[in-house]
């Protein structure tokens, strides 16, 4: 009960920071000339976010021929799914105004397209709540445990943040190599578990939570375990959540790794899947509407996730830079 | 002696500690809440960072023959060579300084401008905001395609064929020397100015209302407040905008890798006009195999990032003692 009113209070207090502003208009003061023409730039720059998008949604459902247009059309005369799944498609022969559609691409990889979103999703999913779970153990024994060495662990891990990860690059695929994990979930998920910055961020944030409410427990004979998880737990949701959307978006986009451990299709994840679709089909316009569509689709989740989580999402940032 | 005949347990008496509480408050429990991330982070984070910096000083490549390509200690050869002799190093070097000045300035000035005009907490703004941030959580290869097709080099090219309607001739955007870093810093920003928004919003936010009441009824005009208010309050967020928008500059792969890669399987695009740190490690280590080369284009990566962080700090350190 304890714990959820102190969470409630720290909400309110974000919220109240958030609402106090430097965001001042002094209404005695005349505005310019120009000030109705003021927010023309900002429209215009929007266009320019937007378009990215708008050509992403639009041409996936362009016809071969429709793409080949020049000027390009804006909105597509026809709109049309071939570009995810052409129903006259046939692998025997070629017709013409007939597409080879993204799920009838990658034939010799089960579930084709699909596979790469299973992969994706099963990688994303498992890194997001073993890396919390170990995370926030760890942040909860260096914030509040009276621990000797803690003081060095700690300085190791976050002096860990200063070094780019591309340091470790060459060592952590050789270690793998070894392992015999090349091409599996393993290479994928086990890496990626030990992120220093959670641990960073959580033990920031438990900092702020008073001692007493853990002490109490303790003297009422609470064991660490059960300390852990029905009070630190509840206390660190705000922060959990927003590291969670944040793992979870960088882990769904991840290239570099995933480019360097995947041997074959099938082991892809969907950046790498992406790459693999544009290199096969470099220069060709027939395929570019293929890859739109594949834009879209793996763009979509961690859109929606954001959507979902808006604000959460910032609270989160705000809190990570502010510091 | 009064408390210990009352209540003979209040009494204090250093006892000794035994077994894991020696160093440990909460005994067994700390130990295994820590160990999990500890012994992975020392695995997957430490282990490859030391062990890049021995292979960093090797001539190593996975197959190690003696007779075909030996491994072996070569001292600073491999630092020296990169330093001095290695000209493709030089050029990436040079492409991404120009890069992270062009993208970290501008950036910072476009997130800037974006948090000011977007400020007001207006229906509007609220989802401007959000378009504004949208790259942010988008994949970056799935951006990086559309890119392709913007900057196609053939009129069918978005940009060519617009630029068509005018009767400009089509202009080989990728594969124009000159035009391959603008282009690069353009999708950062266009990538990037959302995030710093959100960071500089939440700065804003926190000025209290009050410093600029204050400075109304002294009589400052909108420009006095921003220099004297505005400007120097947000000096934090800045350094912080800087620092991690430089760090992330130099590790920039995605867009080198998708958009300008070679014939030979090679990366870098036409003599090597958008060769970068990143793509060049990933060259040397993973088409080449030269692993310990790679290692110590890692540590040079390092070591300017390093000394870069160390700058920004002093520097706005040294600033604010001068005032």
């Amino acid at each position: 009960m304890n714990a959820k009113r102190t969470e409630k209070r720290l909400e309110r207090k974000n919220d109240e920071l958030m609402e106090r502003s430097g965001n001042f208009e002094n209404p005695f003061e005349t505005k310019g000339k120009f000030s109705k023409y003021a927010r023309v730039p900002i429209y215009l720059l929007t266009v320019v976010m937007i378009a990215p998008y708008y050509w992403m949604i639009t041409s996936s459902f362009k016809s071969v021929k429709e793409l080949q247009k020049v000027p390009p059309t804006l909105i597509p005369e026809k709109w049309i799914p071939g570009n995810y799944w052409d129903p006259n498609y046939d692998p025997n022969m070629y017709q013409q105004d007939i597409m080879q559609g993204l799920f009838q691409r990658f034939t010799k990889v089960q579930f084709g397209f699909g596979r790469f979103f299973l992969n994706s999703f099963f990688i994303t999913t498992t890194i997001t709540i073993l890396t919390l779970l170990i995370g926030s153990l760890a942040a909860y024994v260096v914030a509040k445990h009276r621990f000797k060495a803690k003081r060095a662990i700690y300085l190791v891990i976050i002096g860990s943040m200063m070094i780019p990860w591309q340091v470790g690059l060459i060592p952590g695929f050789l270690l793998v190599d070894d392992l015999g994990w090349l091409n599996t979930f393993w290479a994928y998920i086990i890496p990626a578990l030990p992120k220093a910055f959670i641990v960073f961020f959580l033990v920031q944030y438990l900092s702020s939570i008073p001692d007493e409410l853990i002490e109490a427990a303790r003297i009422d004979g609470a064991r660490e375990w059960t300390i852990y998880f029905r009070i630190v737990l509840p206390l660190l949701k705000p922060a959990m959540i927003a590291m969670m959307i944040f793992t979870a978006i960088g882990e769904w986009n991840n290239f570099l790794w995933p480019l360097i451990i995947t041997q074959s299709q099938d082991m892809a994840n969907l950046p790498v899947a992406l790459a693999l679709l544009k290199n096969s089909g470099a220069g060709n316009i027939g395929t570019q509407g293929v890859i739109m569509a594949a834009a879209l689709l793996v763009s979509m989740p961690t859109i929606i996730l954001y959507f979902l989580t808006q604000r959460h999402f910032i609270r989160g940032i705000a809190l990570s830079g502010i510091k | 002696m009064a408390i210990k005949q009352i209540a003979p347990e209040l009494s204090y008496t250093p006892t000794k500690k035994k077994g894991f509480y020696k160093f440990s408050d909460s005994g067994i429990a700390s130990y295994l809440m820590l160990a999990p991330f500890v012994l992975l982070f020392l695995v997957w984070a430490v282990y490859p960072v030391l062990s890049s910096l021995r292979l960093s000083f090797m001539r190593y490549n996975a197959i190690c023959d003696e007779a075909l390509s030996p491994c072996g200690s070569v001292g600073f050869g491999n630092y020296t060579y990169l330093i001095l002799q290695d000209s493709r190093f030089h050029k990436a070097l040079f492409n991404t300084s120009l890069y992270v000045i062009g993208a970290v300035t501008l950036g910072l000035l476009a997130s800037l401008s974006l948090s000011l005009a977007l400020q007001a907490d207006t229906r509007a703004n609220r989802v401007l905001r959000v378009i504004f941030f949208l790259p942010s959580v988008t994949s970056g290869i799935a951006v990086v395609l559309v890119w392709g097709w913007v900057f196609r080099g053939d009129d069918i090219g978005l940009l060519n064929s617009l630029l068509s309607t005018f009767g400009v001739a089509p202009v080989e955007w990728l594969a124009t020397p000159s035009l391959a870093i603008p282009i690069l810093i353009f999708m950062s920003i266009w990538g990037g100015a959302g995030f710093g928004m959100v960071l500089f919003l939440a700065g804003l936010n926190a000025i209290p209302a009050m410093y600029y009441e204050a400075a109304v009824i002294d009589g400052a005009n909108r420009r006095d407040r921003f220099r004297y208010i505005t400007l120097p309050l947000l000096k934090p967020v800045m350094v912080y905008v800087v620092i991690t928008g430089t760090i992330g500059a130099f590790q920039i792969f995605e867009g080198v890798y998708l958009l300008f890669p070679t014939s030979v399987g090679s990366i870098g695009g036409l003599k090597d006009m958008a060769l970068m740190i990143v793509p060049y490690l990933y060259d040397m280590g993973f088409n080449r195999f030269r692993l310990g080369y790679a290692s110590a284009v890692a540590w040079i990566l390092f070591a300017i990032i390093f000394t870069i962080s160390l700058i920004n700090i002093r520097v706005t350190k040294s600033l604010e003692d001068l005032r």
